[in-house]
């Protein structure tokens, strides 16, 4: 089969920061081809810069041999690449066949036209939507039908997917693969992204595995096996020099406290199903899981930023105590928080000094009951959690904009902090941060183990898992499914769970 | 009115205690088959009320009282009662208390040899379920309901019991003292610190501590189980059995007011959706591990009726170690324990068995 789609040594960087590095791929005309790893292998960003999202550093993209340079998305599209994101782009209030026509109408159109125009695209593929139905009333399958016919009436010669099947019912996806033959059948090529290894292995031709940004495995899928496939994604000899310290092995395994939090049978849609988890004082709880696992959307609602299912959501019990927060500051108050995995979003306000955002972690809890706030307390306030947290900027003035990602970090942790919590959930801790910052978060974590805090850690990154969790949860398809002790687990047995 | 208002709320969102939730086995409670592993002492049926006094094992199997010296191969039996016995307790000095169901308690042995407790001022004593004795001349008694005995236990927790009671009794003076009442099944009592008590509060899932605060004071809540007897250890801490698994599907029914009375109207108490000492061994049972099984085999997941576990309980009555018999296994119902010769015995009382744990000093030694 000929090449359609190549890449050669492609690298990305983002300030300075490689997410992928001299990364090659090849896509065979009517080829179905999965790329795995584990969460920020750098699989999304591959796939971005091929549809034109994201502009390589170095590296070259031949489609049909020919050199090409994508600067926007639709640049590939010309060139009849297509991505399908995991959250679809149609239009809900837009009919299907509006969809499917969507940034190719012409100057005056006729509904009818679009509407047989769109059935002739859609029985071609065979796919059983209604042309004239809204997409708000499809299915998470049937919308990706119709995003997979908008690629067809592109003309597209390569497909995209990311994370097809995440939101798909088990029926969904039997739909989903059918489809995927179908398009294979025509000559379409087919790029997808998987953390289920079943359907890689079940419905590709090829895998290629990334693993920090890297490829490290490729070849046809008869070579590869479930077990070749994780000891590919987790196995690193990085990770083994920056996670050196083992718990269990290097560290002791610090006994539980009492129970602290209980969360039994809560759910939350689709998302959170019927889970159910304890965490004990002085101890670190890791959680583990892919994307769409539901870590971060269960310890959201522990901490007030998300709410249950209203009917029959389960129940929470803080210190013995049902609680039921509506908003994050009621939490705060109880001595929950949550410190988030997404900072410049959620976690603190750039425009601010790193003063003013820890004050406002104080004035969450209710600690200053004056209508006035003493700048200078607060500046004295800043000056001694960075020393703590070892922030490294000018002043306390500094705007938290101008800070590196790891001292950013360090910042939101101090206004978590400051409210003097009991139970501080760390999503992806050290997410885009520097490896100094990384060993200097995870000494902090461990000293508010120490101290006898309930502690849980969110990580995708195993080695993070391992070195730092005294017990660990692993959660999947929105429950926890697994739980092991710091001391027993290793990164095959946490992925085997993870994935089965 | 307002209390009245949130219970409506609450009934219809299926929140608060119309929640249908039930506690996650984890951490120093995670699933283990350490109860399949053990080693069976002696079989018996209906095996209750462990209790180690004179180098002997003491154990009940319906209404008869049997002893099992150390090293013996089979127990003997020592006393005969006319009712089932719910509980036996013993002091250092040879007196036993032996409860009756639906009659009382006699002492035997001892000082008050030949006594027999057969009403407090509440009136019979119809479920004895746990008894403890403080001194020669004091005895704590639990009642676990003032209307059923205490071997129709599933329909008063399915009639959501809270008739319960605890009382001091002075055998000496014939006293008897109402410590705490409309308890959900006590079943267990043990000593704390002080001159307080413990007691297991099944139908609440709970340990609270009666003494030196006014009323019930919860030390341990939202057990994943129903406790039975808890047992003061040599070790510090306490012994804790739980006779049968919480879940979703009993929490339903029992908020279900109307259906439980037609189905304990209707249906013979084997086979209601309720807790269970024992199960699988009909077809015509509810649950059946809910279908979780494989190639015809029931995954130690399933959700059931009935289940082994006994706890290890620190001195602050926190868990730090527990043994299981999961759904796939047989060793279900542990409703007593007791330390003899340096090992924990565990009483299933669904199959029958007396299990050895293990050296308690070796949990110690290898929990420091």
């Amino acid at each position: 089969m000929e090449a359609i789609l190549e890449l050669r040594g492609a690298t990305k960087e983002f300030r300075g920061v490689p997410a992928i590095k001299n990364v090659d791929l090849t896509l065979r005309r009517g080829e179905v081809h999965a790329i795995v790893g584990e969460n920020g292998a750098g699989k999304s960003t591959l796939m971005k810069a091929l549809a034109g999202v994201h502009k390589l550093s170095e590296g070259e993209i031949l489609v049909e041999g020919k050199p090409v340079v994508f600067e926007t998305p639709a640049d590939s599209l010309k060139r009849g690449i297509v991505m399908v994101f995991q959250e679809t782009s149609l239009v809900g209030s837009m009919t299907v066949a509006q969809n499917i026509y969507l940034g190719s109408e012409k100057l005056f159109n006729r509904l009818r036209g679009l509407f047989i125009g769109a059935q002739q695209v859609l029985l071609s593929m065979n796919f059983d939507v209604d042309p004239m139905a809204l997409v708000s009333s499809l299915g998470a399958a049937q919308r990706q039908m119709v995003e997979v016919a908008r690629a067809a009436h592109h003309a597209a010669k390569v497909i995209i997917f990311d994370e097809p099947t995440a939101t798909l019912t088990p029926e969904e996806k039997h739909h989903f693969f059918g489809l995927l033959r179908r398009l294979k059948a025509r000559g379409i090529s087919i790029l997808f992204i998987s953390h289920a290894l079943e359907e890689a292995l079940q419905h590709s031709d090829s895998i290629t595995i990334l693993r920090d940004g890297e490829r490290v495995a490729n070849g046809p899928t008869s070579t590869f096996t479930r077990a070749s496939i994780i000891q590919a994604m987790v196995g690193r000899s990085l990770s083994n020099e920056l996670y050196g310290a083992r718990k269990g092995v290097d560290i002791p395994i610090r006994k539980p406290g009492p129970k602290l939090l209980g969360v039994d049978n809560v759910s939350l849609g689709k998302i959170v199903r019927n889970t159910s988890l304890s965490v004990y004082s002085g101890q670190i709880t890791g959680m583990f899981g892919l994307v769409g696992a539901g870590r971060t959307e269960t310890m959201k609602i522990v901490a007030g930023a998300l709410k249950r299912d209203i009917f029959y959501g389960g129940e929470i019990r803080f210190e013995g105590r049902k609680v039921r927060y509506r908003v994050p500051r009621q939490a705060s108050r109880d001595g929950i928080v949550y410190v988030t995995e997404d900072r410049k979003l959620e976690g603190f306000f750039e425009t601010m000094s790193i003063a003013e955002n820890i004050q406002i972690g104080h004035l969450a809890i209710g600690a200053n009951p004056a209508s006035i706030v003493s700048m200078r307390e607060a500046r004295k306030l800043a000056a001694a959690w960075s020393s703590s947290l070892q922030v490294r900027a000018i002043n306390s003035s500094a705007k938290i904009i101008e800070l590196s990602g790891g001292n950013q970090q360090k910042v939101v942790i101090a206004k978590s902090l400051v409210q003097e919590p009991k139970l501080v959930i760390f999503d992806e801790p050290t997410r885009g941060v520097d490896v100094g910052s990384i060993v200097e978060i995870h000494n902090f974590i461990n000293r508010l183990a120490d101290e006898g805090i309930a502690v849980i850690v969110i990580s995708s990154y195993l080695p993070e898992i391992l070195a730092l969790s005294d017990r660990i949860l692993v959660a999947r398809q929105g429950q926890i499914v697994e739980e092991m002790s710091g001391a027993g687990a290793t990164e095959e047995k946490i992925m085997y769970a993870a994935v089965h | 009115m307002i209390a009245a208002l949130r219970d409506r709320f609450d009934a219809f969102f299926g929140r608060g205690r119309f929640s249908t939730s039930v506690p996650v086995m984890d951490g120093p409670l995670q699933p283990n088959q350490l109860l399949e592993e053990a080693e069976v002492v002696v079989t018996r049926p209906a095996l209750d009320n462990l209790a180690s006094v004179d180098g002997a094992v003491l154990f009940s199997s319906g209404e008869d009282l049997f002893r099992l010296p150390r090293g013996a191969a089979a127990p003997a039996p020592i006393w005969r009662a006319p009712a089932p016995i719910p509980c036996v307790a013993v002091d250092g000095a040879g007196a036993m208390a032996i409860g009756v169901d639906g009659v009382g308690i006699d002492i035997r042995g001892g000082r008050h040899d030949g006594r027999q407790i057969r009403t407090f001022v509440s009136g019979p004593l119809v479920c004895p379920t746990a008894a403890l004795f403080v001194d020669e001349d004091t005895l704590i008694v639990a009642l676990g309901s003032a209307e059923f005995e205490a071997a129709e236990w599933k329909r008063d927790l399915m009639s959501r019991g809270r008739s319960g009671s605890v009382w001091r009794v002075d055998l000496a003076g014939g006293k008897a003292e109402l410590v705490a009442g409309g308890l959900a099944f006590p079943y267990g009592v043990a000593r704390a610190p002080g001159n307080d008590i413990l007691i297991s509060e099944a139908w609440e899932h709970r340990i609270v501590r009666l003494g030196s605060q006014p009323g019930p004071h919860v030390v341990l809540d939202g057990l994943p189980g129903y406790p039975a007897r808890l047992i003061a250890a040599s070790t510090g801490g306490y012994w804790l059995c739980v006779f049968a698994p919480r879940n979703q599907l009993v929490e339903f029914v029992l908020k279900e007011r109307d259906f439980c009375g037609r189905m304990m109207a209707d249906v013979p108490p084997n086979y209601w959706i309720a807790p269970a000492l024992v199960s699988g061994a009909s077809f015509k049972e509810p649950l059946q591990g809910g279908g979780v099984k494989q190639m015809g085999i029931l995954k130690p997941w399933a959700p059931a009726r009935s289940y082994g576990l006994v706890v290890e309980l620190d001195r602050d009555v926190h868990p730090v170690r527990s043994w299981h018999s999961r759904a796939d296994g047989k060793m279900h119902g542990v409703s007593s324990a007791c330390e003899h010769g340096g090992r924990l015995i565990a009483g299933a009382k669904g199959p029958g068995y007396a299990l050895d744990l293990g050296a308690v000093q070796g949990f110690v030694a290898e929990l420091a």
